[in-house]
């Protein structure tokens, strides 16, 4: 089955380590940009009418910065145009300081089930640093408005003053508030953004005190009952992502708004990153695609790989096997370099967890072989 | 007997780094209307990109240029821009044989330099008529007068005529034009007699065949002459001779006391040496000009292609190479670690950097290079002996009875103050002091013996920052002298790393080895497992160093957006990893092969 992605690119202000595609301070444009929205979804409607979609999501910018009503009609005409599996999951990312209780019940009447809440950290200045609008108390807030939802938080290592103490303050600070969920993962400082800075200056902790950060999270998080499903995110049993777990897994979705991308038919589409060529196409009734990669069969099988490697579970062989033959014979020497990083277990392989964060430096390995190959 | 037209002045520039020569060289082409403004491209003397990236001369360029001067007669001007640093020295030499004068510039916010001195010795060596010219007058911190008298004291030469200028500014060219019509004297030489030549220069052109750069002495030769040289009997026939203006321009004859080109069709480089005299076939000079001194390589590395398949394009290379640099040479070689390549002798570390830095440029190939290295003698203990500049090709210890090192004679020129800092380097660098002698009150002649296998490594960059750039330092090769040295090897993840071995001197090994470990810990990328580097001499580990194994090199998120660019992430890194060798099970960037140059952090 499917995903449908929603792309929201409004933000009350910019977080410091943000590189998305997200528009502080354009209320404004928020009516105009929903209209092509739903228009977009329209100009699809034909071509994925017999596409079964099992999970939304509301990603952004902040979704819930945004009247919700736009949301609540977002949902209709999804219900409208596409058919949806008898128990969707639909997602919203929402950050602390935009969020009410009336918002959180129209959002149920949209459907919404599940909620992303951006927490990253419980320290009030380390939240100022990254230039994010709430403090702890504004978290504490949502969760209670979420109280029995299936949530998650995220939690960010590797913030400029960090220590291990405040990591466990806020995972502790997410569980207690009822998280189901929760994505701990590193800061990515992306040239171009005001932290790159700090990075620039040796401000951040080093790769290896994130590292040991990470292992010890991960630990704290099991104890709480958080189990590791993915490099970065941990639940409780039945709590997994089921929209992200497409991903990994490289099935198909179909992603509307801003910068979205879709992947259908070993095509990956990439929406326009800029507001008003993505109006204009939206309104003449074209796509506002501007980038179309067609995947072919050795990338596809790369990509497999390495997405399903990202998971706990890791990679499904037989899986693997039905689309491009046997993974053992084709990756006879790459496996021979990296059999000592990978188990296996059943009919998958998987790297074993002490070895998940130096994700790359394995998957690296059958990149080569793989053209060689070709 | 005939004079050479008396309206010639052959001359080159002598100058420090960055004092102007080829914007001066620039200057006087302008003026003298070799080119126009327009078509003037910055440094036109140094046509390779990297002598205009790195603002040095690497080949000496000659150029054509006529002046009216203020008596009312045209001068014909031949100026031969040179090298300025040491390792080139053979190349100044030879363009000095071709001149009458040499114009000084001096940079005048600066005062004399050192290196300038050591050219300005091999002018007056060359009898060269000096012209002394005051550069970079436009700048604030400009003192020409104390720099005149620093010339004078220095030198000895008179300066108070000398041209105050801004090759930048363009302020006072003329006068420069002035002067090398007053001071440099036309050629000496016969045009009636037997033709003698000689080959400063060459380089081969593919419709031409090998081109000749040559300083006619005697005698003329024009087009349809038979010509020979001294070191072989071959006959060519001159389809073209000409001058530099500064590109190729054929004329109808070049004459005594000249300078131009000859093409001949010569087919083969290996027929015609720089430094050999051109005659006349048909009616030979009985004997030929002297030459140059026959430089002898005395820095080796290995050079590999970082594609193993790129071996024939790495040959072909080093042949074009030699065919304009005769002090290049080479001759297959193996490595455990590098596959096939080449062992190369260059004249110096920085001649050897240039040549590196030219095949990947000019022949667009990627390579790996090995620390420099001396030629040693090796005592075997059956009697024989061996000459070894590789480090890997070293006989067994047992087999070795004792070791010779090559023992130059070094002489630096210093002012006094930094007397003590070249004296402590010296002691470091294993040196013998000889001699001092105060030149004048400004400069002192240290004369040392050194091991040349110290200098290789960081002696000039030593010198030159521990005085400033103001120390001169300059060294023959004085003969052989039995030392105790050790072959000292790297071991990455408990294997012995061939291209990393070097050969040093016991009471060295410790330390070369333990800077060696340091650097390659550096420069080796972390990997998925922990790998001990090690310095071990004949088996015995005398270092250690571990490059921690990578932890974190994840992308935290990749949902559906992230999935091609994360994707491009990894072809960019195994794009990365392509300039990576494999070394037992560890990945080595090729530059990790001169890490080992850099054994000092002063």
């Amino acid at each position: 089955m499917a995903g449908i992605y929603i792309h929201i690119p409004f933000c009350k202000q910019k977080c410091s380590y943000c590189d998305f595609c997200s528009f502080p301070n354009k209320s404004g444009y928020e009516e105009a940009y929903m209209a092509c929205l739903y228009k977009e979804m329209e100009l699809r409607k034909d071509e994925l009418k017999d596409k079964v979609f099992d999970t939304v999501y509301f990603g952004g910018g902040t979704p819930s910065v945004i009247d919700p009503k736009y949301i609540y009609g977002a949902m209709k005409q999804v219900k409208t145009l596409f058919s949806l599996s008898k128990n969707p999951e639909i997602t919203i990312e929402m950050n602390p300081g935009t969020v009410t209780e009336e918002k959180i019940a129209l959002y149920k009447r949209a459907g919404i089930n599940r909620f992303s809440v951006g927490l990253q950290t419980a320290i009030d200045s380390q939240l100022a640093d990254l230039n994010r609008i709430y403090t702890a108390r504004d978290f504490a807030h949502v969760a209670t408005l979420l109280k029995g939802e299936n949530f998650n938080a995220d939690v960010m290592l590797g913030l400029k003053g960090q220590t291990m103490e405040d990591i466990k303050k806020t995972i502790d600070f997410a569980v207690l508030g009822g998280a189901s969920h929760i994505s701990m993962y590193a800061l990515t400082v992306e040239d171009g953004t005001p932290i790159y800075t700090d990075y620039l200056n040796g401000e951040l902790p080093d790769e290896d005190t994130v590292a040991n950060w990470y292992e010890e999270g991960r630990s704290y998080l099991e104890e709480k009952g958080f189990h590791r499903y993915e490099i970065s995110n941990f639940a409780k049993t039945g709590r997994e992502s089921r929209h992200n777990r497409n991903y990994w897994e490289r099935g198909e979705y179909v992603g509307f708004g801003l910068s979205a991308s879709s992947f259908m038919h070993e095509r990956r589409l990439t929406n326009t990153f800029d507001q008003d060529e993505y109006m204009k196409c939206v309104l003449s009734g074209f796509l506002p695609v501007v980038d179309c990669e067609e995947v072919d069969e050795p990338t596809a099988r790369f990509e497999s790989i390495m997405l399903g490697l990202r998971t706990a579970k890791g990679l499904d062989l037989s899986a693997f096997e039905k689309k491009y033959g046997s993974f053992f014979d084709r990756y006879a020497s790459a496996y021979e370099r990296t059999k000592d990083y990978m188990t296996v277990e059943g009919n998958y392989l998987k790297i074993k967890d002490e070895y998940l964060y130096v994700q790359n430096s394995i998957v690296i390995e059958y990149m080569e072989e793989e053209k060689k190959g070709d | 007997m005939a004079k050479p037209n008396k309206f010639i002045r052959n001359f080159c520039i002598i100058a420090h780094i960055d004092h102007g020569k080829s914007t001066l060289a620039d200057r006087l082409m302008e003026l003298t209307g070799q080119v126009s403004k327009r078509d003037m491209e910055e440094q036109l003397l140094d046509s390779m990109d990297i002598e205009r990236e790195r603002g040095i001369t690497i080949k000496l360029t000659p150029v054509r240029m006529y002046y009216q001067a203020k008596d009312g007669n045209e001068y014909l001007f031949n100026l031969i821009d040179t090298p300025g640093h040491v390792d080139f020295t053979y190349e100044v030499s030879r363009s000095l044989a071709a001149c009458e004068g040499a114009i000084l510039v001096v940079d005048s916010t600066q005062g004399v330099e050192a290196q300038t001195l050591a050219n300005l010795y091999l002018a007056l060596d060359n009898n060269l008529e000096i012209v002394p010219v005051i550069n970079k007058i436009d700048l604030p911190s400009a003192d020409p007068e104390s720099c005149k008298r620093e010339i004078e004291d220095v030198i000895g030469l008179d300066a108070s005529e000398a041209p105050c200028v801004s090759a930048k500014e363009g302020i006072n060219i003329r006068d420069v034009l002035e002067a090398v019509v007053a001071i440099v004297p036309p050629p000496s030489g016969d045009t009636d007699a037997p033709l003698k030549a000689l080959i400063f220069d060459s380089y081969y052109d593919n419709y031409k065949g090998v081109i000749l750069f040559v300083r006619v002495k005697d005698g003329s030769v024009k087009v349809g002459d038979k010509i020979k040289t001294f070191l072989s009997d071959t006959v060519y026939d001159v389809v073209e001779v000409g001058a530099f203006s500064p590109k190729l321009q054929p004329k109808a004859e070049l004459a005594a006391g000249e300078v131009g080109y000859i093409a001949a069709s010569i087919k083969s480089i290996l027929d015609v040496a720089v430094g050999d005299t051109v005659t006349n076939a048909n009616n030979p000079a009985k004997e030929p000009l002297p030459g140059y001194k026959k430089v002898q390589p005395v820095v080796f590395c290995g050079i590999y292609p970082l594609d193993g398949s790129k071996f024939n394009d790495l040959k072909e290379a080093l042949l074009k190479l030699q065919l304009n640099d005769a002090s290049l040479i080479f001759e297959p070689d193996t490595s455990t670690a590098l596959g096939f390549g080449f062992r190369c002798g260059f004249l110096g570390l920085l001649h050897m950097e240039i040549i590196q830095e030219r095949i990947e440029r000019e022949f667009n190939l990627d390579i790996i290079t090995t620390a420099p290295s001396v030629s040693y003698k090796v005592h075997k203990t059956d009697g024989t002996v061996l000459s070894v500049d590789n480090p890997s090709h070293l006989p067994p210890l047992s087999d070795i009875d004792f070791m010779e090192e090559p023992i130059v004679k070094a002489e630096i020129f210093t002012p006094p103050d930094y007397l003590g800092p070249i004296m402590d380097l010296c002691q470091d660098k294993r040196g013998v002091f000889k001699n001092m002698t105060y030149l004048d009150e400004h400069r002192v002649k240290l004369d040392y013996l050194l091991p040349l296998n110290e200098i290789v490594y960081d002696f000039f960059d030593s010198l030159k920052s521990r005085t400033k750039g103001y120390a001169s330092f300059d060294y023959e090769i004085a003969g052989y002298e039995a030392a105790k040295l050790v072959k000292l090897d790297i071991m990455l993840n408990g294997e012995i790393c061939d291209a990393l071995s070097v050969i040093v001197h016991e009471t060295r090994a410790y330390e070369r080895g333990r800077t060696l470990c340091e650097n390659l810990k550096e420069a080796i990328p972390r990997q998925l497992f922990e790998i001990p580097v090690q310095a071990a001499i004949g088996g015995k580990i005398i270092a250690r160093e571990t490059v921690k194994a990578v932890r974190k090199d994840v992308l935290a998120k990749c949902y559906g957006g992230d999935i091609t660019r994360k994707r491009k992430l990894l072809e960019k890194q195994k794009e990365g990893k392509k300039r990576m060798r494999q070394i037992g099970t560890v990945q080595v960037p090729s530059e990790v092969f001169m890490e080992i140059l850099k054994t000092n952090k002063d």
